[in-house]
């Protein structure tokens, strides 16, 4: 036996075999073994459909559009070809629908909702929706253009938008001045700088001021300062009014006998009522100056001098 | 004005040159085909020849060649699935791989492998014995090279590398299937669904044209090679290297065609 011979033999027999089996399979997969399925779609427009579209069911192709054209109402009829082995996805209530991504090519989706609905007959006629986002985009588009047409008006160069971003420029520009934020409220470093200054002023001002406050402080209201010593005379002057009032009501008694005795004595009288006319106004004046006195350091509540 | 006139001689030359090989190789085709149509050609000796050139074309080296098949085949759909799905594009992965791997890329390396094997042997051989002055001597005794030297080589060329070629690409097909789907047989349908769609009769029969001009290339080129080489031993090596030039831009230029064929 030719060593050679038989190698080569089997090397022949193996591939033509091979090559046998992959043909088979190939018409296999081509459908050559089996019968087409034919179906018509209706359709309004063919736009994007073309000989070789695929048709999808749940995303795996099951058939392809074979040729178009039209009907005699001039409408759009699209012939597609299946397999036979596919066509039991198709039932009667399954619905078509022309699919048009913005990336890829159309494909004609197939839904069956219900799949123990009756098959589709051979030759059967279907109406093709339409899903088109490519049409949807023009009104986008509109949309898009309007928007940018108010945002452009709103940054053009004598804009609103441009003039306040400018003038926020100049602001946190004069908020990197020396004087920062006073700058940029006042507008220059001169103004700034006057109003720092006569801050500084106020400052020194305030701090003599206190100074001087704490003095008076300590003058009027410390122990021994000039209110407690007016507070003590005043009580000094009440007592002496007190006293006053005493000795007058002393008089009065005295003045009172001093009647009963004279009574006889008609013409003493006539003196003697001129005396306690006048007495009468000397209490009635010290009197206003107790009430005077009282108003203004209420010490006491009933300082009335009370003549009999 | 001398070294004008020199340019454009010295590039007429080359063209003269280019169409006397065409020519050569062209006349060389024609009278092997003429030969392949006579029924006298098909004698058990030519017969023998051709075993023999498949044998060492392409039994020989067919475990080596279908590891190499193997690994690149594993690569290329592994680079194809992955980016496929980083771009989100994994219903076109099969297809791709398909393409790429079984219609353009098994081919070429097919073609290239045979032709750094054999081509350059075929183009040594002829060399030699044009050198050594054997084919007239085989002429001389009633033994025509063309009959049983050469027209042997070409169909073995032709024969091997349109083999080598649909095997690598069964391989590539199946390792695809179970790169895509696993070892299980879920995937058949629409595995199947996609080798229909790509594999039309307009596309197997130009794989199968373009893996039989590149198995005219691979050993028709270095036979015409070797039948130039001045009778002198040091031009053997010029002419290997000629040929195998030849041989590589005839390679990429049926590529190009078909692939121009193809997709534009």
């Amino acid at each position: 036996m030719n060593k050679l011979h038989f190698k080569v033999g089997l090397f022949a027999v193996a591939s033509l075999l091979l090559a046998g089996i992959f043909t088979v399979y190939l018409l296999h997969a081509r459908g050559f073994f089996e019968k087409t399925f034919h179906l018509q779609l209706a359709a309004a427009s063919a736009d994007g459909v073309a000989p070789g579209v695929p048709v999808v069911f749940s995303g795996i192709e099951i058939g392809r559009v074979t040729t178009l054209g039209l009907n005699e109402n001039g409408g759009i009829i699209i012939r597609t070809e299946f397999l036979g082995r596919n066509a039991k996805w198709l039932k009667e209530n399954s619905t078509f629908t022309l699919d048009k991504p913005i990336v890829g090519g159309a494909k004609i989706r197939v839904d069956s909702p219900d799949l123990a609905a009756p098959a589709l007959p051979d030759n059967a006629t279907m109406l093709l929706l339409t899903s088109d986002v490519s049409k949807e985009i023009p009104a986008l588009v509109e949309r898009v253009k309007a928007i940018l047409a108010n945002v452009e008006h709103l940054t053009r160069k004598d804009g609103d938008l441009n003039t306040t971003l400018a003038n926020v420029k100049t602001v946190t520009g004069r908020m990197t001045g020396e004087y920062g934020m006073l700058e940029s409220i006042l507008g220059s470093p001169e103004k700034a700088r006057a109003v720092t200054e006569s801050l500084e002023k106020t400052r020194a001002l305030i701090t003599k001021l206190d100074g001087l406050a704490a003095k008076a402080d300590q003058w009027l209201f410390a122990e021994k300062g000039v209110a407690e010593q007016t507070r003590e005379s005043l009580a000094q002057v009440r007592l002496i009014l007190n006293d006053a009032q005493s000795s007058l009501k002393k008089a009065d008694a005295m003045m009172a006998n001093a009647v009963e005795i004279s009574a006889n004595v008609n013409e003493g009288t006539q003196d003697l009522a001129q005396l306690r006319a006048e007495i009468d106004d000397a209490v009635h004046k010290a009197n206003d100056l107790v009430n005077e006195i009282n108003k203004k350091w209420p010490f006491a509540r009933n300082p009335e001098v009370k003549l009999p | 004005m001398n070294f004008l006139a020199t340019s454009i001689e010295s590039l007429g030359a080359k063209v003269v040159g280019w169409f006397t090989v065409g020519y050569g190789m062209f006349a060389f085709l024609v009278q092997a085909s003429l030969l392949l149509l006579e029924p006298a050609t098909w004698n058990r000796a030519t017969f023998d020849v051709v075993v023999k050139q498949v044998y060492f074309t392409a039994v020989q080296i067919l475990h080596v060649f279908l590891g190499y098949a193997l690994v690149i085949s594993w690569l290329i759909i592994s680079i194809i699935l992955s980016t496929a799905r980083d771009f989100g594009l994994t219903e076109f992965a099969s297809e791709m791989t398909i393409r790429v791997l079984v219609l353009e890329l098994l081919p070429f390396l097919t073609a290239l492998f045979v032709a750094l094997r054999s081509g350059s042997a075929i183009n040594t051989e002829v060399a030699l014995m044009q050198v050594n002055n054997e084919l007239d001597a085989l002429a001389h005794c009633k033994v025509p090279p063309m009959q049983f030297e050469f027209l042997p080589r070409l169909v073995g060329g032709v024969v091997s590398v349109v083999t080598l070629a649909g095997l690598a690409g069964l391989l590539a097909l199946l390792m695809g299937y179970l790169a895509i789907y696993g070892m299980n047989a879920a995937g058949f349908e629409p595995y199947t669904q996609t080798i229909a769609k790509i594999f039309d009769f307009k596309i197997v029969a130009g794989l199968v044209v373009k893996c039989a001009l590149f198995g005219l290339a691979v050993t028709l080129i270095p036979v015409t090679a070797g039948l130039e080489t001045p009778k002198k031993l040091f031009m053997v090596p010029v002419s290997v290297l000629r040929g195998m030039m030849r041989v590589f831009f005839a390679i990429v230029a049926i590529e190009v065609v078909s692939l121009a064929l193809k997709y534009i």
